[in-house]
Order: C-alpha cells, then sequence, then structure tokens
C-alpha cells in the first residue's frame, strides 16, 4: 500500500494553444487542497475541466501556471521520470475513455501496472484475478477489451486503477456505463478500497447517487472552482 | 500480448516496405562485396597457382633484346627450373579458303614454354608442345636464323573449330596483309582456351617456335651486319625449382641474380603482384562499403521514418503506457525491438535477395558478368558483420523513435 500522499493546487491555469486564436483556457485559477482519505465528487457541465483537473492531479499534465504539489513538494521540481514513478505507485486513474490496452486481455490489462513494478508472476496474476473477481468480471478475464462491453471495460479499468493499491484513486465518471446494480457495486468496492488503505478518492460524475456517497462537492464551472461544500 | 506482434500485424504495409527497404540496401553490399572479393580472389589463385615465380620485363615499348642468350644464362643459375622467353604479335592468317583473319601469335622456346605455366594453363596444352626443335635453337642457329625452321603452328581449339582447320592443315602466315610475303605453317596441334574473368580471351590465339615467329615479324637478329641486337621477346618467365618455389629468400635471391643479368629490365617477382593485388582488395572492400554505406544510411534513415510513423499511429497506446507510469525504458525498448525484428527481417531479405541476384547472374546471365558472378565468394565473416552491422545501426533508428514517443505530451496522445 503507498503512503497517502496530501496533494494540493495552487492558483493553477491550463490553457491549450496558448498565444494563437483558438486558445483554450480549460483551467482558470484553480487552488485546492486535499487533505489524505478525502472522498470527493466533482461536477460541472461538460468542458468545464473536470478532466483536466483530474490530469494535473494526477501528474499527467503540468499547468501553464501556478503550482501543482505533493505533500507541500511542487511537482514541477520532480523530473518526468520520477513523475512517472509516482503515476505507477501513487495514483490509480480511472479513465473517462478506460483506455485499456487492446492487444491485452483483461487479466493483463490489470497486470500490466504490477508486471511495470517487477512483482512476481504468480504474485500479480493472483491479484488481476482477485479484483476482476471483485467487479464482477472473473468470467471474463481471458477477453479482450473489443470483446467486452463498455461498462465491462469500465469495470476492469477499475479494477486496473486498484492494482499498485495507489495512495490517490482519480476517478473520471467511473460508472458513467454502468446500470443501477453495478454503480453500487462498483462504488462499493471504490468505497471499501478506500476505507481500508485510508486513500484519497476523487470523483467525477453527474450521478447524484455516487455524489451521495461523498464527503465533500466540488462543483466546476467554466475552468473554475465555484462550489465547494460537505456532502448532503 | 507482446505490443510488437500486434504493431507488426497491423502495420504490416508499413512493415513490408521497412523490410524492403533495408532489403535492398543490405543486398548492393552483398553483391559487391561476394562479387567483388570472388573475382580478386580468382586472379589471386591464378597469380599464386602460376607456374612461374620471376617475370622479365622491358620498360616501355622495346622489348627484351638477345632473349636466347638471356635465357641460357638464366637457365644456368641455381635454383632455376626454366626460363621461358613469350614475343606476343598480331599477325594475319591466310586461311586454306583464301579468307584472312587477325590473330594473336605467342612466339615461345617450346621446351621451356610448359614448365612456366600453371598446371590449368598446361592441361590446355598438348605434351610436349609439337613444334619441332624443342630448344629453338637449331633454327636460331646462334642469331643467323641460318638452320632450319620448324614452321609448325598450334592454333586455340575455338579458331580451329571456326575456320574448319586440323592437324595437318596449312596456314599462310604473315606479319602484313600481303599474302605473297607470308609463310606456310602446319598446323601440328590445338590448345584449349582457358575461362577467364573477361571471357574467353585466346579464342584468336597461336602458337609456334620463338625464332619463326621472330623472323616473320621483323623481330629477329639482323645477322649482326648493322649491329642490332633484336632477338627480341616481351617477356621472360622463370620457374624455380620445386622447393625454391615457394621460398620467398630463394625466390628474392634468384631476383637479384636475374637483375644482375639483364640490368635495364625490370624483375618482378609474383609473390609482390600477390601482396599489391591483396592491399588492392582490401581498398576495394573499403570502397564497397563506403558505396554500400550510402544505400544502408537510406535504408535505415526509412527505418527511422516507418517507426517514427508508427509512434504517431501508436500515440494513444504509447499514451496510455505512460498515462499508467510506465518506464520510458520499457516503451523505448519496445520501439528498438520492433526495429530490430523490421532490419533483422530486412538483413536476411537482403542477404538472400544478394545471393539470389548473383546465382541468378551467375546461371542466366551472359557474358562479363555472369562470369564474375560465378567466381563470386559468400563469405560467412564478411555477411555476418555486415549483418551484425544493420542491426547495430537499427538502433540508430529505434532511438530517434523513442525520442519522439517520449516526447509526446500524454493529455495530447490520449485524446
Ligand atoms: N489536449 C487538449 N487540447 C486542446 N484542448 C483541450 C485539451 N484537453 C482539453 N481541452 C479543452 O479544455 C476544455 C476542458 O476540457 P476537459 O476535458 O477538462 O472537460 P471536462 O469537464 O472533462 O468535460 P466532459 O464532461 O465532457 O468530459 C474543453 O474545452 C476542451 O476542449
Ligand atoms: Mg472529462
Amino acid at each position: 500500500m503507498s503512503p497517502v500522499p496530501e496533494v494540493a493546487l495552487r492558483e493553477v491555469s491550463r490553457s491549450f494553444f496558448v498565444g494563437r486564436p483558438e486558445e483554450v483556457r480549460a483551467l482558470r485559477g484553480v487552488s485546492l487542497r486535499l487533505p489524505p482519505g478525502d472522498i470527493v465528487s466533482v461536477e460541472g457541465p461538460s468542458g468545464c475541466g473536470k478532466t483536466t483537473l483530474l490530469n494535473l492531479l494526477g501528474l499527467l499534465d503540468v499547468p501553464t501556471q501556478g503550482e501543482v504539489l505533493w505533500d507541500d513538494r511542487s511537482v514541477a521540481a520532480r523530473s518526468e521520470r520520477e513523475r512517472a514513478r509516482l503515476r505507477l505507485t501513487g495514483v490509480g486513474f480511472i479513465f473517462q475513455r478506460f483506455y485499456l490496452l487492446p492487444t491485452m486481455t483483461a487479466r493483463e490489462n490489470v497486470e500490466l501496472p504490477m508486471r511495470a513494478l517487477g512483482r512476481p508472476a504468480a504474485e500479480r496474476r493472483a491479484r488481476a484475478d482477485h479484483l476482476l473477481d471483485e467487479v464482477g468480471l472473473s468470467h471474463r478475464r481471458d477477453a479482450f477489451p473489443h470483446e467486452l462491453s463498455g461498462g465491462e471495460e469500465q469495470r476492469v479499468a477499475v479494477a486496473r486503477a486498484l492494482a499498485n493499491a495507489p495512495g490517490l484513486l482519480l476517478a473520471d465518471e467511473p460508472t458513467g456505463e454502468l446500470d443501477r446494480a453495478n454503480t453500487d457495486q462498483i462504488l462499493d468496492l471504490l468505497l471499501r478500497v478506500r476505507a481500508e488503505s485510508g486513500a484519497t478518492l476523487l470523483l467525477v460524475t453527474h450521478n447524484p447517487r455516487v455524489a451521495a456517497r461523498a464527503s465533500r462537492h466540488l462543483t466546476m464551472e467554466d475552468g473554475r472552482i465555484v462550489g465547494d461544500g460537505p456532502g448532503a | 500480448m507482446s505490443p510488437s506482434r500486434w504493431t507488426l500485424r497491423h502495420h504490416r504495409l508499413q512493415a513490408i516496405l521497412a523490410v524492403a527497404s533495408i532489403g535492398t540496401a543490405v543486398a548492393l553490399p552483398v553483391v559487391l562485396l561476394s562479387v567483388g572479393g570472388g573475382v580478386s580472389q580468382h586472379e589471386l589463385s591464378q597469380l599464386e597457382s602460376s607456374g612461374y615465380q620471376l617475370s622479365v620485363s622491358a620498360a616501355g615499348v622495346h622489348g627484351i633484346s638477345g632473349a636466347h642468350a638471356l635465357v641460357s644464362q638464366i637457365e644456368s643459375l641455381p635454383n632455376v627450373a626454366a626460363a621461358s622467353p613469350v614475343l606476343s604479335v598480331p599477325v594475319d592468317v591466310f586461311l586454306p579458303t583464301g579468307a584472312v583473319t587477325p590473330a594473336l601469335a605467342e612466339g615461345v622456346i617450346p621446351g621451356a614454354f610448359l614448365a612456366t605455366q600453371g598446371p590449368t594453363t598446361a592441361g590446355l596444352f598438348p605434351h610436349p608442345l609439337p613444334l619441332g626443335d624443342p630448344s629453338d635453337l637449331a633454327h636460331f642457329a646462334n642469331g643467323t636464323y641460318a638452320g632450319p625452321a620448324a614452321l609448325d603452328v598450334l592454333v586455340a581449339s575455338p579458331f580451329a573449330l571456326d575456320f574448319g582447320l586440323g592437324v595437318g592443315s596449312t596456314l599462310m602466315l604473315g606479319a602484313t596483309t600481303n599474302r605473297s610475303a607470308a609463310t606456310p605453317f602446319t598446323l601440328t596441334g590445338e590448345f584449349g582456351v582457358p575461362a577467364s574473368t573477361l571471357g574467353p580471351a585466346a579464342v584468336f590465339a597461336i602458337v609456334l617456335p620463338l625464332s619463326d615467329l621472330q623472323q616473320m615479324t621483323g623481330f629477329a637478329r639482323a645477322g649482326g651486319a648493322d649491329g642490332t641486337l633484336l632477338d627480341q621477346a616481351d617477356t621472360v618467365e622463370v620457374a624455380l625449382v620445386g622447393p625454391a618455389a615457394t621460398d620467398v629468400a630463394a625466390i628474392t635471391a634468384v631476383q637479384g641474380e636475374v637483375q644482375r643479368l639483364a640490368p635495364f629490365y625490370g624483375v618482378s617477382a609474383l609473390t609482390d603482384q600477390a601482396n599489391e593485388l591483396r592491399a588492392s582488395i582490401g581498398v576495394l572492400n573499403g570502397f564497397y562499403l563506403a558505396l554500400s554505406s550510402v544505400s544502408l544510411t537510406i535504408g535505415l534513415l526509412f527505418l527511422g521514418l516507418v517507426l517514427v510513423r508508427r509512434v504517431e499511429a501508436d500515440r494513444r497506446t504509447i499514451g496510455i503506457r505512460r498515462a499508467l507510469g510506465l518506464p520510458a525504458a520499457q516503451i523505448a525498448l519496445g520501439l528498438a525491438r520492433d526495429g530490430l525484428v523490421l532490419a533483422a527481417a530486412g538483413g536476411v531479405a537482403g542477404v538472400a535477395g544478394g545471393i539470389a541476384v548473383v546465382v541468378g547472374l551467375a546461371r542466366l546471365g551472359s557474358g562479363t558478368a555472369a562470369t564474375a558472378a560465378g567466381l563470386a565468394i559468400f563469405d560467412p565473416v564478411t555477411l555476418g558483420l555486415l549483418y551484425a552491422g544493420v542491426l547495430f545501426l537499427s538502433l540508430g533508428a529505434s532511438a530517434v523513435a523513442a525520442r519522439a514517443a517520449l516526447r509526446l505530451s500524454i493529455p495530447e496522445a490520449l485524446r
């Protein structure tokens, strides 16, 4: 289990196509602090910058302005190599578009982050099977992504995000493709993992049933955080 | 599960193009090195298996004069087995049919000639040479040419075949196209024509006694009256006795003595020529490699482009791997493996293709190219080094692609 970081954004802006007429300001001066163990939901209209926010928190991207801090240390001060290591060991990303590797089976996708850490084959296989079982996919573990339904792919993505027991779980609409029963199952799983590990959990969602399980709610609009409050 | 397998399967056209370009690039040096090496090696082995070890020749247009005297002096040196003067002059042959054709006449001392030829050439001639007096001294008669001439001639078998000649035919030979000034010779035998890299060169050759040719062509000694000392030959080839023939020190010693006998002529040892040839083989191989490096560079540039193009096509997958935090080295290794697989396949295709071209040319081609191809040597060490070089250089192409892959911004790659 990796240590749970305290992650913070300080006056962070992220623009695309800087200096060109089509410049997009996806985030505009966002400040935010995520104490370890927080369960946070993020809501906001399409294009308001939710995914961009997650990319910055998860060290996939660097801000155009401002600072991303992990345990009060600026991420910009770390090399790309160090950031990659932190992503591998410390961050579990459930991508909005799943991003499974198309040439690998469900089990191989889940094993991939463990393989990169050099975990023994038997150990990572056992853990992959256990995680796939947790998301209700033990019968589909040898299927390739193109053989899976959208909801099944999403559940493989959840299992993969949990593989290295990360301290920071970033879930971009983790239940967007799921029915009510599966939504509850995945939410239960994420919350149980969080309870066991003390990880910080950030959930982007449009689903009030999901938002209801968070203890803190962020509302975004047009690249800004316009609402930040405790659970309903 | 290996990304390599997947990408190779899904970018088949690019893979084929990369393999083809590297294959073409590798085939060129394979052809150049194997054919060039084969031809040089053939010349070298001819030099090394030749029947003589020293050759005396005159610089410039002048021949060697006093050939008969020089030969007997050389032959009385220790360790010398035979000395054979050769005079080469183009003559006209008036055939029994009335036709006239030019031929290259070689005047030799019959008893010495075969002793200075290598086994291959000697095997093409009848033994002993049926050209009358083996010493050629009866007719020469101390430079008077007063003795009886042999008037025998040997012709190359293609020549005999072409003109329907056989043993016993009479040929008129002359130094000019004037038939009435020609001398009648009797055909006493034929000789075969060796395969040579430049095609059968001796097709229109004839061989006759030295003194007969000298007298017919005006290279005889002019009776001493006006003091000229013709008795001319172009070269004198010297064969050493058995053990001395392969002993460099003995060869050098005899070379010095012959040089003392003939201070105005050049005396060269075949070992020197062989060494020069060896040196020039090295230079040629370097030249072939330099030439090939151009095609190899183009092939590897193409491989680099294909790999960079593949990075573009796989940006999503590469983005995912990087987003998950997989080490950059793993991504670079994947590309290096792709590059190696393509280069290995291209190298195999190139070596096989080059060999196929050379073998095909040798079998189906004609003329000089086919002969040269027939001599090609496929040296496993050279080909192996070439192959290893291509694999090694492919890592450079992969490095370029890996750089491109690791420079992608992850959010861009994931879009
Ligand atoms: N790599 C990029 N290049 C250019 N523009 C980008 C890029 N990533 C995001 N954007 C733009 O930034 C803005 C915010 O995008 P983002 O993906 O963060 O929105 P979102 O809130 O996640 O939307 P959705 O709910 O539809 O997923 C959008 O206008 C988007 O077009
Ligand atoms: Mg989004």
